[in-house]
């Protein structure tokens, strides 16, 4: 018996999806711009009942699992969405045609990101990657008549189907060698045995690469500085949040409900891909003249802080006595650190696309004497750039603290260390933009206006940065529940 | 959230809040306001007075447990950190001493700040002052008093500093800070080391953790000695007191606030609540009263030469601040209280006064150039009279009472050695206090401005006149009366309230005399003060320039500091910098720049390095 009362939200972002390209056909051109509005406040509408409504249980036979986790991460992402919808708002009016289509397809993949996170069965989640990638190949592309839009485009279309492939070889892997794709079942068939066999191996290697090109972690992220600069901004903030939110999201479940009897094996694979990210992307970003391939390269350096969480959610010292709430601290971090990056990227990008509105620049020298043209704008920029370096009083210190506190915890002091080295190097070059902002002189000196609406956006996520940098126990509370729900029963077999 | 948070003494957490939104508020829109939003800061700080009626009789009418409000701030696995409000008898006392001086101060303000250029900033950083000082005496456990108090040290370093474009104000500010720092840094390593030994900030739990053996003899020694550190710092106390006598740069109610009930207060606040502490090691209760003691009679007789109106003041205030020490260093915290309350008001009054005097004499503060103002300000020389008995401890008034309590329990807990020396602190007292008020006020005036003051406004003598008639009458609060069981009772558990008849009428006859020589001096002129200064030429040049405290300050800062410093920079610039720093970067930016190389924008060497990245996880999991 299915309560399909449970994808209620789904079900709205769907209708929201479909009623937006609807009224596309039917309006006139001159108020299509009013479209926005119906995507901003639809999803605020469906924000508010996602708030309310109790969903726990499964669908289809387990197939899709509901549960606070799943709650948190629908919440986020239509947070998220929603803010992406209204930073597009100028970016579309003034630089794409077809704001319908647009706002549509935008919504498709948010459906996509918010399916993932209750996906609970390999293939299942699998059509909810493609249809969160599928709508993300024709936004990347969606500046027609400009050729690095489109060389995007392809090139993010080719190597999202490589790793397609790789995903789906993985998937056939892992059923060839256990007979399920579902979670449960498969951390049923692994604890059953004494260790796991090569081709077992490759099926993870083989998904976990194909989740590493969504969340661009090295070897897999050679798209992404390319895809960033070449995409419309509004997409690249979407990329470089929701999506990748979407695919930790999808492994965070994979493994603790999945692998997790195996995990011990295969963390050293995920120590590695965390490593090498951490320290290639803080590494290049420090070359880049590009702010879209400046934020790019962060982008791959935040994933690489994630991962690290990722690969920490068991203890290294497999002793066999670990305090629960140790292993809790991980997926609070992991949880903490996503939300934070996610809010800091999201007003980052919004005042590169205010600045880029008006100049049509994107080289990081166009933010020179920002602070004399535009000081709210340079202002919360420097406070974001702050925010992701990690330093107090925003949140991204606070959420940076709580996960390498919470791996150190885990025993991989090592990596935390080289973690805290690479935010030393990262703090240059958000230096270097702050530079830009506040010392540098621009040519010219002509104020930029703002809109109301952008005003009141950077406001709020600057409310938001300060806030959950200082005063973060409420958002705790809702991560702590979700980690609980992830964690009840599945880790105390183990310990 | 109940309702219960808006009742009584739950209430109390509204009264910094009221002044701290009041800071914002003014800052923002104030410049839309009529008076520049200053009535926005006297609002807030009026309705926390109002509160402090609440919560005292909540608190007398049998509510009588102290209250404790918690909230979780950070929590990290089984490491917690919470800001919370405690109210109880001390901070109650507080409550009323900051909110009543502070809203007359800053009522006086209206008239006396009128038509300068930042008169709207004034008020909000006023605000911002009690705010911070009020959360100080709020705060239930040590992280949180240090962040309040770091506040406090930034707010009275934009208030000294106030005129910022005259040097010798900024200079002063910026002393004032620096010279308090030394004092908090003390206080933050003894905070870290209670920490560390007891794994709380909570004050009640590091002392009853302390008290039931559970840390250290040691560890509470050394952190009792740091913490009392920054108390000297903040209270001024010998020979961190330099920037107290600077620190009248800033406007003179401001000086009020900060010798009354804000700034100097909070030291002997902290001494206060840490009592239980200090009491488990006597040397460090020893060190406290002989820091206090020191101080007392130090100050005392640098003000007796000083002719600066404010300094006098000043070096007045830190002689009794370290009178208040001596007290709590015999463990009499609830006397330390009483004094600090009847001295704040006192002060705040004679400043007060102070700033009348200047408001009608040109802003001159000479006292010398004074003279003869009683026949044209007799208001102020009513309540500037009134403060200075009540300071040199004359009975009725209140300082006599207070006074009186700590020299009983020096007597009790220290013997005659200590009780003499502060008798002849209190004689120092006295003399100061009649030769400033007799050069001021008597005698024919010695200038054209003396001799054209005038009155001050209604709204400048109200408060005044308001602090007087508290000054003369708070000496009844140490008596017990009905359910009331005095004023050191009412702080200290277990204290009974008594006199030690010989001890009191000594310590009159003492104030006394030390009034009848300054008559003898300053009034009829029988001995010459002059004579008097030349025959002890060198001391009383020392006197003068507070002994130099100042130039042996200037001489490490210049020799041993800056020498220290100028090695360390070299070292810095070779070693750390052109090698370390320059070399590590460029070989980072080196490496990134052949890392760069990867990246060709080619799809297949993308698709090469993610077969690659497979290749390589499978081979990491074959190795490991």
């Amino acid at each position: 018996m299915n309560d399909f009362s449970l994808l209620l939200p789904e079900f709205l972002v769907a209708g929201l999806a479909f009623f937006i390209l609807a009224l596309d056909l039917f309006i006139k051109e001159n108020w299509k711009r009013y479209l926005v509005w119906v995507a901003f406040f639809g999803l605020a509408v469906i924000l508010f009942v996602s708030l309310f409504i109790e969903s726990e249980g499964q669908l289809y036979d387990g197939l899709l699992e509901f549960d606070e986790f799943t709650k948190f991460f629908r919440i986020f992402f239509l947070i998220i969405g929603g803010v992406t919808v209204i930073i597009s708002r100028e970016y579309v009016d003034s630089r794409l045609k077809y704001p319908g289509e647009y706002y549509g397809i935008l919504l498709f993949t948010l459906l996509g990101a918010m399916l993932l996170a209750s996906s609970a069965e390999l293939l299942t989640a699998y059509i909810n990657l493609e249809l969160l990638s599928f709508g993300l190949y024709v936004l990347v592309g969606y500046e027609r008549y400009n050729p690095k839009s489109n060389e995007a485009s392809v090139k993010y279309i080719l190597l999202g189907a490589f790793s397609s492939a790789l995903i789906l070889f993985g998937i056939s892997q892992i059923y060839g060698l256990l007979g399920t794709t579902r979670f449960d079942e498969m951390s049923v068939a692994f604890s059953s045995l004494s260790s796991i066999s090569p081709g077992m191996a490759v099926g993870f290697v083989l998904i976990v690469s194909g989740l590493g090109f969504k969340l661009a972690a090295v070897p897999f992220h050679m798209w992404a500085p390319d895809v960033y600069e070449g995409a419309p901004l509004p997409i690249t903030a979407w990329l470089s949040v929701g999506s990748k939110a979407a695919a930790l999201a999808l492994a965070i479940r994979l493994f603790s409900e999945g692998f997790i009897s195996v995990f011990g094996e295969l963390q050293p694979i995920l120590i590695v891909i965390a490593a090498i990210t951490m320290v290639i992307g803080n590494l290049l970003a420090l070359v880049q003249k590009n702010i879209k391939r400046l934020l790019a390269y962060s982008s791959i350096g935040h994933v690489g802080y994630l991962l690290m969480g990722l690969a920490a959610l068991v203890p290294i010292a497999k002793t066999g006595s670990v305090a629960e709430t140790f292993t809790n601290l991980v997926y609070n971090g992991l949880l903490f650190h996503m939300v934070s990056y996610g809010f800091t990227t999201m007003a980052a990008f919004l005042c590169v696309i205010t600045v880029y509105n008006k100049t049509g620049r994107d080289d990081i020298s166009a933010f020179a004497g920002l602070s004399k043209r535009q000081p709210l704008v340079a202002l919360v920029f420097v406070c974001a750039l702050f925010s992701l370096a990690g330093l107090p009083i925003f949140v991204g210190f606070a959420s940076k603290f709580y996960l390498f506190n919470a791996v150190g915890g885990q025993g991989l002091l090592w990596l935390v260390a080289l973690a805290i080295v690479m935010s030393l190097i990262s703090l240059y070059y958000y230096l270097t933009i702050a530079r830009q902002l506040y010392i540098e002189n621009s040519e010219d000196d002509a104020p930029i206006a703002v809109s109301f609406v952008t005003k009141l956006t950077l406001g709020g996520l600057f409310g938001v940065m300060i806030i959950l940098g200082i005063y973060p126990a409420f958002l705790l509370e809702a991560i702590q529940r979700a980690t609980d729900a992830l964690i009840s029963g599945n880790l105390l077999s183990l310990v | 959230m109940s309702i219960d948070i808006l009742t009584g003494a739950n209430a109390a957490w509204l009264i910094p809040a009221l002044s701290i939104i009041a800071f914002p508020t003014t800052v923002f829109l104030g410049r839309f306001l009529p008076g520049k939003g200053s009535f926005i800061s006297i609002l807030a700080i009026f309705l926390g007075f109002i509160l402090f009626w609440f919560v005292l009789f909540d608190f007398l009418s049998g509510n009588s447990v102290p209250l404790h409000v918690d909230i979780d701030w950070i929590h990290i696995g089984f490491w917690k950190i919470t800001w919370g409000f405690l109210v109880d008898r001390i901070s109650i006392v507080m409550l009323g001493l900051i909110t009543f001086v502070a809203l007359l101060v800053q009522i006086y303000s209206l008239q006396y700040m009128k038509g300068d250029n930042r008169y709207g900033w004034y008020f909000s950083l006023h605000a911002f002052f009690a705010g911070s000082m009020l959360l100080v005496v709020l705060a239930d456990n040590l992280l949180f008093l240090y962040f309040a108090w770091e506040l406090v040290g930034l707010g009275s370093y934009l208030l000294i500093g106030f005129w910022f474009d005259r040097r010798s104000a900024a200079e002063a500010a910026k002393k004032a800070f620096i010279t308090t720092r030394i004092g908090d840094v003390g206080l933050l390593i003894g905070i870290i080391i209670l920490f560390k030994a007891t794994g709380t900030f909570h004050i009640s739990s590091i002392i009853h953790a302390a008290q039931n053996g559970g840390v250290a003899d040691s560890t509470i020694f050394w952190s009792s000695l740091l913490i009392f550190l920054g108390a000297m710092g903040k209270s001024g106390q010998f020979p961190l007191h330099v920037w107290l006598p600077d620190a009248m740069e800033g406007p003179t109610p401001v000086s009020a606030l900060i010798h009354a009930a804000t700034m100097v207060a909070a030291g002997v606040y902290l001494a206060v609540r840490m009592t239980p502490l200090f009491e488990l090691v006597p040397e460090v209760q020893v060190t406290v009263a002989l820091v206090g003691l020191i101080t007392f009679i130090f100050a005392g007789v640098v003000a007796l030469v000083t002719t600066d109106i404010k300094r006098v003041l000043a070096y007045s205030t830190i002689s009794h601040l370290g009178l208040m020490m001596l007290s709590v260093g015999t463990g009499a915290v609830g006397a330390a209280l009483f004094h600090l309350v009847v001295h704040g008001i006192s002060k705040a009054l004679l400043f007060l006064g102070a700033g009348n005097i200047m408001h009608a004499t040109n802003d001159a503060t000479d006292c010398w150039s004074f003279g003869g103002l009683k026949r044209k300000m007799p208001i102020t020389t009513g309540i500037f009279l009134i403060g200075s008995l009540s300071l040199a401890g004359i009975a009725p008034l209140s300082g006599f009472f207070s006074k009186d309590e700590i020299l009983g329990s020096v007597y009790q807990n220290m013997g005659y050695a200590f009780l003499i020396i502060t008798l002849v602190g209190g004689f120092i007292s006295a003399l100061y206090m009649s030769r400033i008020f007799l050069i001021t006020f008597t005698g024919d005036p010695r200038t054209d401005f003396a001799q054209n003051a005038h009155e001050s406004s209604r709204i400048m003598l109200l408060p005044v006149v308001m602090l007087a008639i508290v000054a003369f009458f708070l000496g009844m609060v140490a008596f017990p009366m009905w359910d009331f069981n005095g004023f050191s009772a009412f702080v200290e558990q277990g204290y009974k309230f008594h006199i030690i008849p010989w001890l009191a009428i000594v310590s009159l006859m003492v104030a006394i005399l030390g009034l009848l020589t300054g008559w003898v001096f300053y009034y009829k002129s029988l001995l010459s003060h002059r004579a008097m200064a030349s025959r002890f030429g060198l001391f009383y040049r020392g006197a003068l320039v507070g002994f130099w405290v100042d130039s042996i300050y200037e001489f490490i800062i210049n020799r041993v500091v800056l020498a220290l410093g100028r090695l360390i920079a070299a070292f810095d610039r070779i070693v750390v910098n052109d090698t370390g720093i320059d070399g590590s970067g460029k070989s980072v930016l080196l490496s990134a720049f052949k890392i760069r190389l990867i990246q060709t924008g080619k799809i297949y060497s993308y698709g090469t390095a993610m077969a690659f990245g497979v290749f390589l996880a499978v081979a990491v999991w074959w190795v490991f």
